[in-house]
């Protein structure tokens, strides 16, 4: 069989912009391929997302501008991968992210090549002979598994979001080439219709993605306004520590801790709280934590991410007006 | 409509080790159960039921102790279970085990609409749906957030990142369901007992039309070549600058590219 | 597998998943507002769990002494108040199979799958002592007509069938199966027992209640064995439930000692603490192999009552005791009702009273052990 000597990047598209994990991706394998990285774009007939993915260096751009494709049936977009690697010959790699999109298509694609595919990795490298070796966690992320897949091309796999960094890159030799006639049967059994999702913030703290929380140094009247209007900016949930459950509008459903409620946001802002062990023990499945303390000791800061020194009002109204 | 749900015995907790002796899992004093999402799996298939006088076969590869899966299964109403089991089979991955579902849905046969689980959660792939969907040559719908029986098919809300998708799918169809889709029963304890007047159909290698090259691991183009525990996950703990909005401005840059924040749309 | 080992699984697996969803997340709220939150108790009627040892031919699982311990036990992890009303229909459900005319056994059996039975011995004028009961039954025509006052009946209030202990005779002890909607039948006043909170505890009072003769259970004059008969029952089941507060206990201790840091050690890296973990687990596995074993001689037709003596008398004083250890491993938190451990301590304690007291059972064992030398 004729392989190519490429690694390949599925591009994900969503409404009309770059996926910025596609971004990652291109960055990440720039630094392990000896092969030349292609990213393989699937947009509509007039778009050119392609000039935003050449900022970030690939050395092939392969792009299919078609406006049935880019409906999202999983089976039509495996006819046309497969059609195109028919072209082209098998790459040596071919991988995706891990969001619903690419979770749905890699795997299809996978049993049309009849090759193996790794799930939601968090890391990859090369071998000198090619082999990719994909580390996927399993059982909820408590074991890794290191795979490979020794004698089948493409090696597919899917990442995880945000595990990698994207940098831009100026690589003056990037190549766009443009496929127009794929042809795409088109599937008669799917009918999708797609909207944008609005941005809610969730009802609970147990089930938001993204939750401020204030503590006893933030705890004015004034302060929890600024901090509310910081949270509508955010699509955000309050939270809040034990002390600020003797105010009259929050209760235990609105606690996080140990007596309250275990939270697991994609980002927690804590304003004014000291962390105490009660408190931490609500928020270690927390994914990113930014926190704010006029305390430059406090324990909090041992939980966080990202934190600010300082007078958390004054970190609250910035943050404000940075979103703005 | 006759509809066959795929379901994987699980261990019941997914905080499981790494035995520092044997360098393998630790599973001692953890038992099977039916895997989560698979459970709202069956419940669609119940619902369904329920309005069209579905039947519902329940199925499942492993060894033969998955019997106490598909027992559970047909206590919770289930019409008739097969066990797809055989030495041949062990050691596959998704290829090779989507490969031998399929031959065993083919084998049923005339079945209208698949259902499985959106991933099991010990090995948490996700990508036995597409992949048996391609073998039997059917159209996917995967991560299924609702159901609903209508004329001719079935209507479906499933969500992206940023996007809300309704499907309308035409049967035959494959299905992958979230738990947002339903709220699972438990076993009725009397109903148990019950249960055991239904059948449990073994099928063994040799009574699927199966090419011996596509089955366990010789079929199995991925290899576990190392599991190791993770390493602790350390908070970057990046202190920002000190003047607020330095220290605002910069936070969002970071969060923006890291794909936490999204630009408002 | 054979259908018996399956059936075991499967249950299992659903008592474990239901504790974890609906039992366990409400134990404080269970203990602090006396009753069972969040529609609890009519998700344990839904799910047959009032029918997990009735015979099959009444309707019912039909599981044996071992499952069915096995099941409280589970239970117990997450509320032992709900583990021990359940404990309590059990018991009565097995005197009525054992002791039961058919006629009776057709009336009631089919009928303990949506209706509680209690179990009541115990009045004003004693407990340990059922000589000096007052209640009694008296043999007009074809008929019995019952009178007196029982308390301190688990599941008094909430059962609508009773078991209940009546004199014959002056030196004659009998039972009789009376229900809520016989005429004369009145509930009385609730007990405000300091744990097991869960559970209604209450009082009946007999006036004139009339019954047939099918509603003697056995013949006249086995008050007594039936009372123990159920006694034993009943011991094995609270064995479980004790086991089941001191895991309860060890996942509290275990979880809060390996976190907790004196200076940069976790506590649980102290020889201290250690010593009272590893006695909390000793005493857990203890009780747990005592009431297995009581529970397996049942189901094997051997007399069991020494064995399900031990398991209440030492599961009882353990949990206590584990929970006091417990409590102080915590520390500060372990005295706060904001935590779990001050109620399990309340709970276990009401074990060394309940079905016979410690000394009663240490009078049992020890009269066993001579027996069984003479
Ligand atoms: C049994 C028990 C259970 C508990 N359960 C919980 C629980 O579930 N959840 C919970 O939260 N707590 C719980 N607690 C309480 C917990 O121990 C702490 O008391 C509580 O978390 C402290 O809340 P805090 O951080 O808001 O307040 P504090 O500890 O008082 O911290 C306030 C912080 O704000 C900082 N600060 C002050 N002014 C400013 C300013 N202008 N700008 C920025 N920072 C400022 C200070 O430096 C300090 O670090 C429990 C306690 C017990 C005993
Ligand atoms: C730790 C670990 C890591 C692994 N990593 C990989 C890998 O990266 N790539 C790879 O190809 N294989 C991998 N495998 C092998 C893979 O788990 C098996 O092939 C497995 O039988 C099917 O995959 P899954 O559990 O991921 O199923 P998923 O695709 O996650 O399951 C989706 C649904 O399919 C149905 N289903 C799954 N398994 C069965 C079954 N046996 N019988 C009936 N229905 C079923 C259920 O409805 C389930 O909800 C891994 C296995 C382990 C234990
Ligand atoms: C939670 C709970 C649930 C209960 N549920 C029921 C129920 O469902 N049905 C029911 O009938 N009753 C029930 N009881 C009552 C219980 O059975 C009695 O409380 C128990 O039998 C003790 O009786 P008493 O309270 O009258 O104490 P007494 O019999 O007056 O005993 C007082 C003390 O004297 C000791 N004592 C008495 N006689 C002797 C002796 N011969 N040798 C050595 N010491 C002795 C006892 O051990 C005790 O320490 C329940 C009690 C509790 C706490």
């Amino acid at each position: 069989m004729e392989f190519l000597k490429e690694n390949w990047i599925f591009a994900e598209v969503d409404l009309n912009k770059v996926n910025p994990i596609t971004y990652q991706l291109i960055t990440k394998m720039n630094q392990i391929s000896e092969l030349p990285v292609t990213v393989v774009l699937v947009e509509g007939s007039s778009e050119s997302l392609e000039e935003d993915i050449k900022e970030y260096g690939p050395d092939k751009i392969i792009t299919i501008k078609n406006d049935q494709l880019v409906q999202g049936n999983d089976l039509e977009m495996t006819n046309a991968l497969d059609t195109l690697i028919e072209k082209t010959g098998r790459p040596n790699s071919f991988v995706f992210a891990a969001t619903v999109v690419g979770r749905s298509l890699a795997p299809r694609l996978q049993a049309r090549l009849r090759t193996g595919l790794t799930a939601d990795c968090l890391d990859l490298h090369f071998e000198d002979d090619g082999t990719l070796v994909q580390t996927k966690p399993s059982y909820g992320d408590n074991i890794m598994c290191e795979i490979v897949v020794p004698n089948h091309r493409p090696q597919m796999a899917t990442v995880r979001s945000n595990v990698f960094e994207a940098k831009k890159l100026n690589n003056p030799m990037t190549k766009v080439i443009n496929i127009t006639n794929l042809k795409v049967v088109q599937d008669k059994q799917l009918t999708i219709s797609s909207k944008p999702l609005p941005q809610e913030s969730a009802e609970s703290i147990t089930e938001a993605n993204r939750i401020v929380a204030i503590g006893r140094g933030d705890k004015t009247e004034e302060n929890l306004t600024n901090a509310k209007r910081l949270a509508d900016k955010l699509h955000a949930v309050i939270g809040v520590t034990r002390p600020l459950t003797d105010l009259e509008e929050f209760d235990i459903n609105d606690q996080i801790g140990q007596s309250g409620q275990s939270v697991s946001p994609d980002i927690l802002i804590n304003l004014g709280i000291s962390g105490a062990v009660q408190y931490t023990a609500g928020i270690s499945n927390a994914k990113t934590i930014v926190s704010a303390n006029t305390d430059k000791d406090a324990p909090i800061f041992k939980h966080s991410d990202y934190y600010y020194v300082g007078n958390a009002e004054e970190f609250s109204k910035a943050l404000e007006k940075a979103l703005q | 409509m006759k509809i066959v749900v795929g379901i994987k015995q699980v261990p019941e907790t997914t905080n499981v080790k790494i035995n520092e002796k044997t360098k393998n899992i630790d599973r001692r004093g953890i038992s099977g159960v039916i895997n989560q999402y698979d459970r709202h799996a069956l419940e669609a298939a119940f619902e369904i039921k329920a309005k069209t006088n579905a039947e519902v076969i329940v199925m499942t590869m492993g060894p033969d102790d998955f019997v106490v899966s598909l027992q559970e299964a047909l206590a919770l109403g289930a019409d008739s279970a097969v066990l797809l089991s055989d030495r041949a089979f062990a050691g596959a991955d998704t290829l090779a085990t989507g490969y031998v579902l399929s031959e065993a849905i083919k084998k049923i046969g005339d079945v209208d609409l698949v259902l499985l689980g959106q991933q099991s959660v010990d090995a948490d792939t996700g990508q036995m749906g597409p992949i048996i969907s391609e073998f039997l040559d059917i159209s996917q719908v995967t991560y299924a957030s609702k159901l609903d029986v209508e004329e001719g098919g079935l209507r479906i809300k499933r969500y992206l990142e940023n996007i809300e998708q309704d499907i309308t799918a035409k049967l035959p169809v494959l299905v992958t369901v979230t738990d947002q889709a339903n709220d699972p029963k438990y076993v009725n304890i009397v109903e148990i007992a019950k249960s055991f007047e239904k059948e449990v159909t073994t099928w063994h290698a040799s009574d699927l039309n199966l090419d011996a090259d596509r089955v366990g691991q010789a079929g199995s183009p991925s290899v576990v070549r190392s599991i190791s525990s993770p390493k602790e996950v350390v908070k970057d703990n990046y202190k920002l600058p000190d003047n607020p909005q330095d220290a605002a401005d910069e936070l969002v840059k970071i969060l923006k590219d890291k794909n936490i924040l999204v630009e408002d749309k | 597998m054979d259908q018996k080992t399956i059936s075991q699984d499967i249950l299992l697996r659903m008592v474990k998943a239901f504790v974890k969803n609906e039992v366990a997340p409400y134990d404080m709220e269970i203990d602090h507002t006396r009753s069972y939150v969040n529609n609890l108790w009519s998700k344990v009627k839904e799910n047959d769990f009032l029918s997990l040892m009735l015979p099959e031919e009444y309707g019912g699982a039909g599981f044996n002494g071992r499952t069915s311990a096995k099941v409280i036990n589970e239970i117990a992890k997450g509320n032992a108040s709900l583990a021990v009303t359940l404990e309590g229909h059990f018991k009565s459900v097995d005197q009525i199979v054992k002791y039961g005319n058919d006629e009776l056994k057709n009336e009631y059996l089919p009928q303990a799958k949506n209706r509680i039975i209690a179990f009541s011995m115990t009045e004003p004028s004693g407990g340990s002592n059922p000589m000096g009961i007052n209640s009694h039954a008296e043999k007009r025509g074809d008929k019995w007509i019952i009178n007196g006052d029982k308390i301190m009946i688990t599941n008094g209030g909430l059962a609508e069938i009773y078991c209940v202990l009546v004199k014959t005779a002056p030196d004659e002890l009998s039972f009789f199966v009376v229900d809520n909607e016989m005429e004369g039948f009145e509930y009385g006043k609730q007990e405000n027992f300091l744990g097991l909170t869960g559970v209604p505890v209450g009082e009946i009072v007999m006036n004139n209640i009339e019954v047939d003769e099918s509603h003697l259970l056995g013949k006249v004059g086995m008050g007594k064995e039936i009372g123990d008969s159920a006694h034993d029952d009943a011991r094995v089941l609270m064995g479980a439930v004790l086991t089941g507060i001191m895991e309860h206990e060890l996942d509290l201790v275990t979880d809060y000692a390996t976190h907790r840091k004196a200076i940069d050690t976790p506590i649980i890296q102290m020889q201290g603490i250690q010593r009272k973990i590893a006695d909390i687990a000793i005493s857990k596995e203890t009780t747990k192999l005592l009431y297995q074993k009581a529970a397996w001689m049942k189901d094997h037709g051997q007399d069991y009552e020494e064995e399900a003596a031990m398991a209440k008398a030492y599961g009882s004083r353990s949990a206590v005791k584990a929970g006091d250890d417990s409590l102080q491993i915590l520390g500060g938190y372990g005295y706060s009702l904001d935590y779990p451990i001050e109620h399990l301590i309340r709970d276990a304690r009401a074990m060394e009273i309940a079905e016979g007291t410690v000394e009663k059972m240490r009078t049992a064992i020890a009269l066993k052990e001579a027996e069984s030398r003479a």
